[in-house]
């Protein structure tokens, strides 16, 4: 087991996951755009917003991927079957609060649930379950964080 | 002149010549008299519509904002814009309603913005609005809910949020999202329909949507006021400049050759097209357009553009490509009414797999008006054109569909043979100015020559005293006017004044012209195609009759609609708008007869 096999697969797990999502989104499945949701936090010019947003998304796809290495030594185990429940988890989480009530709270142009008449938030929420940007997110997201969870765990054991 | 607008609800289809466009570089939106939005399409134009009330009233889905009672309706474009200005004089007061696609900013604001403000100018005016979104092309029936308080609409990728300020209560119902409110003097309501593709929906703020309805007018009087042109009719040239820039595709530079799909050339009729594209056809104009109004940049990105697209079909080109330079256009019907139950709704435009032997001297002629007016051509670029006229001269003698598209079997058209030797004249030109590699120059004259003598022995009639519109049939066609514009020349001077007057006399009624006489292998016939009465204008000039060519002008443009776009044709008998609006091409015409009679007068 190595954090540098589990940072490579944090990598390379992120940019599937994107690819992932962006395919969705090319099939009409969802609307969900995690590096334009990401980057507009920081920035209000739409295109700065998205190159930032995939700068961030990479490093919050590192954080995660020490994190699981954080669970593989814990529990002494690796490989691509743990990670990919990690991963099931990860997406669960992303999509009931991480994304849909965390984002919301600390993202200075969404609307959220304490947003009020004094406040025009800009951008859409994502709804429970992440639902307001198609029917189709929920599984998108969770199959996308799947595939994450799983090249993080298969990288980590690989190079242990 | 005002006219009178009915508070009847039971509206079905407006005349073509009712519509109004406003646009934003990516996408259209045609706009009814009576304030009713009846077609978009996003986020790009040539995407499925959300709005085709202008091909299927009650399927087609709109966007209604009107009085609630009768009024009379007046309408201009603020001046040297693009924003529209429709005013409602009711029995209860006056409201001014400005319509415009907003240009992004800086600000973080929704991909596509329409927005539309109604202002009180007098009295107190009830007002009613309702949005009936429809995506794909009407097939696709919408989620209606709300984000917070905002009414939204999503299906699939797509999403429409409707933002409204003092319109009143947004109510949401099971397809259509509406509202009411009264339009008092100094009073005034915005409603800003944001688009959202594959992405979360950006709710704007009132203040940016009024600093970008700003901004959008300041940049289209900006833009205008760049436009070099101080020749007469300048209105129509301007508003024609303003037309056309709606209609370029911003992210690639190609022009679409109109903003409608569909909207038929006869009523009731199947000659219904798809003209989302860019035709190769509409280039020399575009380009020498462009130039002739101080355009540089947008001729530059056009003609990059278009030896970017037919690169992948080289050296044959395709007859068109789609706005982002792909090539595929399948045609395919919709299951809609049609306008005034013309059908079938094409999507898509089977044209671009015909033959037509005409554009390879669209093509080289662009890029010779494109040299002449100082751009370069680079090594390959040169290969690729001296290639193109390679291939003209081993297919110029088949048989193709021609200018107009005939669906029915090959023929041997005589503006397509004129345009070969176009083209083959354009590449010699060109090879002497350094820009294409000279190895095959004397193949290219001989060929030119070959073609010359095959237009003067088989497609000239002593009956007609005319050129013929197809080899050995005495038929004509107003296409040959183009052989005076882009100077067809070999060896007979005399025939093309002839075969200009020969098509006045026999195609004209009155200052229109008719498309040719003959088969298409259509049923049905059409109105007069306005394009072609333009190229007579501007004929009249080049033969050495500016009095007749402007006399004609002076009429034509006449003819626009209230606010001075033109639909494809034209019926000679009632002035109906008829086919696709607003047409790319007789806006083109309009400007270079203008600036061709100009130049006359003044010589």
């Amino acid at each position: 087991m190595s954090i540098w096999g589990a940072l490579a697969g944090g990598f390379i797990g992120t940019l599937v996951l994107t690819t992932a999502l962006r395919a969705a989104n090319e099939l009409g499945l969802t609307r969900i755009d995690l590096p334009f949701l990401l980057g507009t936090a920081l920035t209000r010019d739409r295109a700065r917003a998205k190159a930032l947003g995939y700068l961030m998304h990479l490093a919050a796809g590192e954080l995660f991927a020490l994190a699981y290495y954080a669970i593989f030594v814990a529990t002494d185990t690796s490989g691509w079957a743990l990670g990919a429940l990690l991963g099931l988890l990860h997406g669960i989480v992303s999509a009931t609060a991480l994304v849909n009530v965390l984002l919301p709270a600390v993202h200075p142009r969404m609307g959220n649930e304490l947003t009020a008449a004094n406040s025009s938030p800009l951008l859409e929420p994502p709804g429970f379950l992440l639902r307001n940007y198609g029917r189709g997110t929920p599984i998108a997201t969770l199959l996308a964080h799947v595939a994450y969870g799983a090249i993080v765990g298969g990288f980590a054991s690989i190079t242990g | 002149m005002p006219q009178a607008l009915s508070s009847d609800n039971g509206r079905r289809y407006v005349p073509i010549r009712d519509y109004a466009a406003i646009g934003d570089g990516r996408t259209v939106a045609l706009v009814a008299r009576d304030g009713s939005i009846d077609w978009l399409c996003l986020p790009e134009l040539d995407s499925p519509s959300v709005f085709a009330a202008a091909l299927d009233a009650d399927r087609g889905g709109r966007f209604a904002l009107e009085p609630e009672i009768e009024a009379k309706v007046s309408r201009r474009y603020l001046p040297d814009t693009n924003l529209l200005e429709t005013t409602f004089t009711t029995g209860r007061g006056v409201v001014r309603v400005t319509d415009a696609m907003a240009l992004p900013d800086a600000e973080l604001g929704p991909t596509r913005e329409l927005i539309r403000r109604v202002d009180g100018l007098s009295g107190q005016v009830p007002m009613r609005w309702r949005i009936t979104p429809a995506f794909g092309y009407g097939a696709r029936t919408p989620r209606l809910e709300r984000r917070g308080v905002t009414p939204v609409a999503t299906d699939g990728p797509h999403a429409l949020a409707v933002c409204s300020w003092d319109a009143g209560e947004a109510q949401v119902a099971d397809e259509a999202i509406f509202g009411r409110f009264d339009a008092r003097e100094g009073s005034s309501a915005l409603i800003a329909l944001c688009a959202a593709h594959q992405e979360p929906l950006v709710f704007p703020r009132r203040e940016d949507v009024e600093g970008r309805l700003e901004a959008t007018s300041a940049y289209w009087r900006r833009w205008a006021g760049q436009r070099a042109y101080g020749g007469p009719w300048r209105d129509a040239v301007i508003r024609s400049a303003l037309a056309l820039k709606l209609l370029v595709h911003a992210p690639s530079g190609a022009i679409a050759a109109a903003a409608s799909a569909s909207l038929p050339e006869e009523i009731g009729g199947e000659r219904n097209w798809d003209y989302r594209f860019c035709w190769v056809r509409d280039s020399a104009f575009t380009l020498g357009a462009l130039l002739e109004l101080g355009c540089p940049s947008e001729a530059e990105a056009f003609f990059w553009w278009l030896l970017h697209a037919s690169q992948l079909t080289h050296p044959r080109l395709q007859v068109l490509y789609r706005l982002n330079g792909g090539e595929r256009a399948r045609e395919r019907t919709l299951e809609l009414h049609g306008y005034r139950g013309s059908r079938p709704v094409r999507i898509g435009n089977d044209a671009a797999g015909q033959t037509q032997l005409d554009i390879y001297g669209d093509l080289l002629q662009t890029a010779l008006v494109y040299t002449q007016a100082g751009g370069r051509l680079d090594r390959e670029t040169g290969k690729r054109l001296a290639g193109t006229a390679d291939l003209v001269c081993r297919i110029w003698g088949e048989p193709d569909s021609g200018i107009w598209e005939v669906r029915r079997e090959s023929g041997h058209f005589t503006h397509s043979k004129m345009m070969c030797w176009v083209a083959l004249d354009r590449a010699l030109r060109l090879a002497e100015a350094g820009h294409l590699p000279r190895d095959h120059e004397s193949t290219w004259r001989r060929e030119r020559k070959a073609i010359g003598h095959f237009i003067e022995t088989r497609c000239w009639s002593d009956q007609l005293g005319s050129y013929t519109r197809e080899a050995g049939r005495e038929e004509l066609d107003a296409s040959l006017l183009l052989g005076v514009l882009l100077g067809y020349d070999a060896g007979r001077p005399d025939r093309l004044p002839r075969t200009v007057e020969a098509i006045r006399r026999e195609l004209g009624r009155g200052p229109l012209l008719l498309r040719y006489s003959g088969d298409d292998g259509l049923r049905g016939g059409e109105g007069a195609f306005l394009c072609c009465s333009f190229w007579l204008a501007d004929a009249l000039a080049r033969i050495g009759q500016p009095d007749e060519a402007t006399a004609l002008m002076d009429e034509l443009v006449t003819l626009a609609n209230d606010v001075g776009l033109f639909a494809e044709e034209i019926d000679p008998v009632t002035n109906e708008f008829l086919g696709n609006t607003p047409q790319g091409l007789v806006h083109l015409a309009l400007i270079t007869a203008a600036v061709s009679i100009s130049n006359a007068n003044a010589s």
